[in-house]
């Protein structure tokens, strides 16, 4: 049984996630789910039950934590691990080792365990969570998918009757996240109590028992999931979530009303004799917002390299305007705004951030740009401590503020709550019309808030590419949805 | 090179060799070719370490790095013998000089390639284990390596963000070029080395109990016989303080 | 309500593994320089002057004994593995040593201890160039028949007053990698919230 009693904390370093005297009992083998927005605890609470605060996130903190009799506050972080297994969302840094088979070893090994119970555990993990033919390849090899399930599997190896999940979907595509589903049936058929932190709430309809919202580092609510699957649509929103029924998304946009073109040409590309991209020719709308999707290995991310102009090896063109465009004159035009925004801050403030590489000083220009962006406020900061959010729309200041006709965003939503996804999907919708935006995405709410169009891509072939509008709605759902109406 | 530190590819790898034993052969390349301790005794010995990589390379059918060994080595050696008397001025000291170093610590740097690109992390952390190495550096070793590829990746992604910006050619401001290199790669490192620390701890790392191994590692026929091989030199190199000489 | 004792934890272990790989890289990025002579003395300066940053960003975290000194031993130890012997391991043992007490004399807060600190620190790559020093006369026996003026040649190249040279270069630089380093974490790490 977990126990959290009269919990105050605050971060040191003033990071949100406070909690002001938050009181909860979880029994064993109940499954919970812990929503709200963001900033509002939730990961907060995770780390408290796994024993990450106070041992590792220092803070103030007050009241009385227990998990299974067990004081996580007393009591050193690697004992509390032997009866809490945590999982986290980012699947790129939670490996220690470099190969699957000493990864799901890693836990057992700091316990101490024998070498034979190990090598029984991994054997039993790999089977139960179904990657045995995963087992001694390198962890660079697999897919986000794969990862997380080789993070489930390494957890579950140490047998602890406590798992923690904080955000474990943000990176997964719709198929990942089934898989991740049955390891969760598994676990709860096991007896195992689970605990998730999440954003995205559809897959969990089956699998949690009880809904705890949490806002400003306090309990609002607590019921049970049969209850909380009433709620209507507008409430959900209200609150502040993500969407419980994908199925009736409706698309909200205008439709685009260019006719000019942007004509992809001999856009094909190999790795190794791999090809990963094969598209003869592609027809798009200029000035048109561009969803990519397709599942893990598409070739998504090869597109938008080759987009931009950043494979070397890439010799397809694109037309715009009566004008031929090769590889580098691409690199000019284009401009990505990366999942991890920190790869493109290069400066000290977010002044000089925008006007780096910009051909004239144009204050005039630069003003309105950063007003527009409601980036004012922010001139003399340093981009790197501003939020996810401001950190993005920094980094499309830079693009407009170089003449970048063409803007790409890579997953700019994942792990993003349901205020922070309409802020991004709003920001997208003012570029539409005088520029052409490409966005590779998973999430569906973003795409019917802002897209216009959608290029469906599949084993680096175009799939589908159809406008969005009322009747092709449907398409769209059937992609994000299909895998549900499989299951039931 | 980055991405294949102690990153070896287990299902093709030919003959396999203790990590302990790769140890004592790169300390002995070191001692002896590096140092070149015994050469003035028993000239031959560095003829025949320098061979040993080559071998080596060959019987873990890592084709490539032994012909690219040979091939360079080779020329580099005879523009060292034939260009000896031919140049004179400056260019006679860069050429020579940049032979004489190259063939000196080449066959080290090959030996290295071959540990590097033969051993993988969980064993060469279970040979030091064995060895009864301090988890205190045992740790850190390990991180390091791990974090290798993924700092090699967020290089590249940074890169490329220079590159659409326009500015990562230098011209400009050289200092400029280093500081956008930098800073973005440390921050990013260290947000995921964070979360690596994070995600490690939460699996036990740290504890008071000593840790186990599951890394098969062991002394087969062909460890005894590189072991034979490696203490000749240091033989040799006792005799010849001692005033005897063979050949 | 918890006991700050001085022993090393997981997390400063992983720190240093960090700290060391983001290190390494730029070693190794710096070293493939050193295969022409004009540029072995270039790495006794390119490599503390860019060394700086990454470890005055690790400083701000050292607050126990130990963690200079291991990181000294894996740079040490990563030479050995990649064939350039184990000449920085020996010196970086001593150095790293040395490097511990002068940053815990100014109780792990102070800054111009800390680019001093760096300074000692950067010692370890001068060990790299040990070998190019030793015996070069015998290395080069079986090459007796080109002449004494070959060997001179060679010898002149990397003439015995370089390698206390290169010594100081090592420290002088660091030094003023640490400087640079200290101003970069002023700059840029501080402002972005990460120190």
């Amino acid at each position: 049984m977990i126990e959290l009693n009269n919990v105050c904390f605050t971060y040191a370093n003033g990071s949100t996630g406070a909690l002001n005297h938050v009181s909860m009992k979880i029994a064993d083998g109940e499954c919970v789910l812990l929503c709200g927005r963001s900033g509002c605890g939730k990961t907060t609470i995770t780390r408290l039950i796994n024993g990450l605060i106070p041992h590792y996130y220092e803070g103030e903190l007050e009241g009385k934590v227990s998990v299974n009799g067990i004081d996580t506050m007393e009591v050193e972080l690697y004992e509390t691990a032997r009866c809490v297994g945590s999982v986290f969302q980012n699947p790129r840094s939670q490996f220690f080792c470099v190969d699957t088979t000493s990864e799901i070893a890693f836990g057992c090994e700091n316990a101490g365990l024998p070498e034979p119970e190990i090598l029984e555990r991994i054997h039993n993990s790999a089977e139960e969570i179904h990657i045995t033919d995963l087992l001694g390849r390198s962890i660079f090899e697999l897919s986000g998918g794969e990862k997380q399930k080789l993070a489930c599997a390494s957890v579950s190896a140490q047998k602890p009757e406590v798992f923690v999940l904080d955000e474990p979907t943000s990176n997964l595509d719709t198929d990942s996240i089934e898989e991740l589903k049955k390891t969760l049936l598994l676990w709860k058929s096991q007896g195992k109590t689970i605990i998730i932190a999440e954003h995205r709430l559809y897959w969990l309809k089956e699998i949690c028992d009880r809904v705890i919202y949490l806002e400003n580092g306090e309990v609002t609510f607590d019921m049970p999931m049969q209850e909380f699957k009433l709620l209507s649509t507008e409430r959900i929103s209200e609150l502040g979530l993500r969407m419980l029924t994908p199925e009736l998304l409706k698309s909200q946009t205008n439709d685009a009303q260019s006719s000019d073109e942007l004509v992809l040409q001999n856009f094909s590309f190999f790795y190794d004799k791999f090809s990963a991209l094969d598209i003869p020719s592609l027809a798009l709308p200029r000035g048109g917002v561009i969803a990519v999707i397709g599942h893990n290995g598409a070739g998504k991310s090869t597109f938008s390299r080759c987009l931009c102009g950043l494979e070397k090896r890439f010799r397809g063109n694109v037309f715009m305007n009566n004008k031929k465009y090769n590889r580098r004159g691409m690199l000019r035009k284009c401009y990505m705004v990366m999942q991890d925004v920190n790869h493109q801050l290069f400066c000290e403030s977010v002044q000089d951030e925008v006007t780096l590489g910009m051909n004239e000083d144009n204050a005039d220009k630069i003003d309105k740009t950063l007003s527009g962006l409601d980036l004012n406020a922010f001139t003399e900061r340093h981009p790197m401590s501003l939020s996810g959010g401001q950190k993005q729309r920094v980094a499309v200041a830079s693009a407009i503020l170089a003449d970048k006709e063409i803007l790409i965003f890579d997953e700019p939503t994942s792990g993003l709550d349901f205020g922070n996804m309409e802020q991004t999907a709003d920001l997208i919708s003012s570029l539409q019309g005088e520029k052409t935006v490409f966005i590779v995405t998973h999430d569906p709410e973003l795409i019917v808030r802002c897209c216009t169009h959608i290029l469906h891509l599949e084993g680096g072939k175009v799939a589908e590419n159809y406008p969005l509008n009322s009747e092709n709605t449907v398409k769209l759902t059937d992609f994000f949805v299909k895998r549900e109406c499989e299951c039931g | 090179m980055n991405n294949r530190i102690l990153q070896a590819d287990v299902r093709n790898r030919g003959l396999v060799l203790d990590p302990r034993t790769k140890l004592l052969l790169l300390i002995t390349m070191a001692v002896f070719v590096l140092g070149g301790a015994a050469s003035s005794y028993f000239p031959f010995i560095v003829p025949c370490l320098c061979a040993v990589p080559l071998v080596l390379l060959i019987l873990s059918k890592k084709f490539r790095s032994a012909a690219l060994y040979a091939v360079v080595y080779s020329a580099v050696y005879a523009i060292n013998i034939l260009l000896a008397d031919r140049l004179s001025g400056i260019l006679y000291f860069l050429v020579l000089g940049t032979t004489g170093i190259l063939t000196r610590f080449m066959p080290s740097v090959m030996m290295g390639i071959y540990v590097v690109s033969t051993t993988t992390v969980s064993e060469f952390t279970a040979a030091m284990q064995r060895m009864h190495v301090t988890e205190k550096i045992i740790i850190p070793l390990s991180v390091m390596f791990r974090l290798f590829p993924t700092i090699a990746d967020e290089f590249s992604s940074i890169n490329a963000a220079m590159r659409m910006r326009g500015i990562s050619f230098g011209g400009k401001n050289w200092t400029k070029m280093l500081e956008y290199r930098l800073i973005p790669l440390m921050t990013c490192s260290v947000q995921i080395g964070s979360e690596l620390s994070a995600a490690a701890l939460t699996r036990g790392l740290g504890g008071e109990v000593k840790r186990t191994n599951v890394c098969n590692i062991g002394f087969h026929l062909q460890d005894i016989i590189a072991m034979l091989l490696c203490a000749l030199p240091y033989v040799g190199l006792i005799l010849g303080w001692f005033g005897v000489k063979l050949i | 309500m918890f006991k700050t004792n001085n022993k090393l934890k997981g997390k400063d272990l992983i720190n240093v593994g960090i700290y060391s790989a983001i290190s390494a890289v730029i070693i190794m990025v710096v070293a493939m320089l050193g295969y022409i002579p004009i540029f072995i003395p270039l790495l006794s300066v390119l490599g503390p002057l860019i060394l700086g940053i990454p470890f005055m960003l690790f400083l701000t975290k050292v607050k126990k004994f130990g963690m200079i000194l291991i990181m000294s031993i894996i740079m040490g130890l990563l030479m050995l593995l990649t064939g350039m012997g184990y000449y920085s391991l020996v010196v970086g043992v001593i150095t790293g040593l040395i490097a511990e007490f002068i940053y815990r004399s100014g109780n792990y807060s102070s800054a111009s201890k800390a680019v001093l600190t760096h300074g000692v620190y950067c010692i370890w790559i001068w060990g790299n160039f040990l070998p190019l020093f030793f015996d070069i006369e015998g290395y080069f026996a079986t090459r007796q028949d080109y002449g004494q003026e070959y060997i001179d040649s060679l010898t002149a190249l990397m003439p015995t007053w370089m390698c206390p040279v290169l010594l100081v270069a090592c420290f002088v630089f660091g030094i003023l990698g640490g400087l640079i380093g200290k101003a970069a974490v002023k700059k840029h790490f501080i402002k972005a919230g990460i120190v």
